[in-house]
């Protein structure tokens, strides 16, 4: 995190602030985790306003945006709970159906890492992003995904050799079809 | 090594590639919290049905509490007015209080208790014969049951009420 800006447990000011520093990481990450980026918006909103809730609870002896961190993926992790069932009524819905032109925007956000991310259990998908692209240090990756700081180091190499797997198996599938 | 730190300089470069484009988008407003959203979802989603169930459970039960507590008081002091009930204990704490004050003791408290276990044991015989009567099966009719109570084994009760027709006796 660049810079660690003072906030007041409590203070609807403060929480604004926060907001406004901290939404679009939040969202970075959730878009890695969940099917697309609306949903990954409406999660963030939803996380936001969680948060806020339990604004007054939060002690700052915890990075803000680490203890925001935590509520966004537990939010992020019941939404793709809800995606699930929510991606059978659709395909449903969908088929025999022109497919519409696709949004320049959520072109960019297409890749195989994205494709393979959102394999990844959700907690391990989220620790890849914190550190490579956050670079939060262990203690604020622990912070966000409620575990032991002693336990980050493997979880990360757990979800790398994942994650390397994911990325192989996609680039070798359309050679081997193609 | 080699293979690892190159995966995670990839990494890193894919992740810039797809998520900086982010740092530009505009940050919508809050979302504000909606004041008695649970209150909202459990009533307007599906389960309001159960809701209504359960809320009409308890008012069910709470109706049948209050019933069986009403027959209890009317088989004790034989009136449908609820101000007879307080009025049948005041007046024997009074009778007992001078029975002591004439015997020269001081304080009420040993009247209170006297005639509080003995409203209690008949309160208890009253739900023992209304639920022998009910076989416990119904409470509308173990209900029903204890008007006719008052009739038969009530009267019989009357008679144990010694706290108005005992106290009527002494003078």
């Amino acid at each position: 995190m660049d810079t660690v800006p003072e906030y007041r447990p409590g203070s609807e000011a403060d929480f604004e602030r926060l907001y406004r520093n901290s939404y679009r990481r939040i969202l970075g990450t959730l878009i890695t985790m969940l099917r697309d980026r609306s949903a990954a918006e409406d999660c963030t909103q939803d996380a936001f306003e969680r948060a806020f809730k339990a604004w007054k609870t939060w002690r700052p002896d915890a990075p803000a945006e680490a203890w925001l961190h935590r509520i966004a993926i537990n939010v992020a992790i019941n939404g793709q709970k809800r995606e699930r069932l929510q991606e059978v009524g659709a395909l449903l819905k969908r088929v025999g159906r022109p497919t519409a032109p696709a949004d320049p925007a959520v072109l960019a956000e297409r890749s195989d890492l994205l494709v393979a991310l959102r394999k990844l259990p959700p907690k391990q998908a989220a620790a890849i992003v914190l550190r490579h692209f956050h670079g939060y240090s262990n203690r604020e990756i622990a912070i966000s995904l409620e575990v032991p700081e002693r336990t980050v180091a493997s979880r990360l190499a757990a979800a790398r050799a994942r994650l390397q797997e994911l990325m192989e198996g996609t680039r070798a599938g359309p050679k081997k079809f193609g | 090594m080699n293979g690892a730190g190159d995966f995670e300089l990839e990494l890193e470069r894919e992740l810039h590639r797809i998520l900086d484009p982010i740092s530009a988008v505009p940050i919508p407003p809050r979302r504000a919290p909606i004041s008695g959203g649970f209150t909202k979802r459990l009533l307007g989603g599906a389960g309001a049905a159960l809701a209504l169930k359960l809320a009409t459970g308890v008012a069910v039960a709470a109706f049948a509490a209050a019933a069986a507590g009403v027959a209890t008081e009317v088989a004790a002091t034989g009136s449908l007015n609820p101000s007879n009930w307080g009025q049948s204990v005041t007046k024997a704490v009074q009778t007992c209080k001078d029975n002591l004050r004439a015997s020269g003791t001081r304080g009420i408290g040993p009247c209170v208790s006297a005639i509080a276990n003995q409203h209690g044991q008949q309160v208890s015989d009253s739900h023992r014969s209304s639920d022998a009567r009910g076989n416990g099966k119904d409470k509308g009719k173990s209900d029903a049951n204890s008007h006719d109570k008052g009739k038969t084994t009530g009267s019989g009760n009357s008679h144990r009420t010694p706290g108005s027709g005992g106290a009527g006796g002494h003078p």
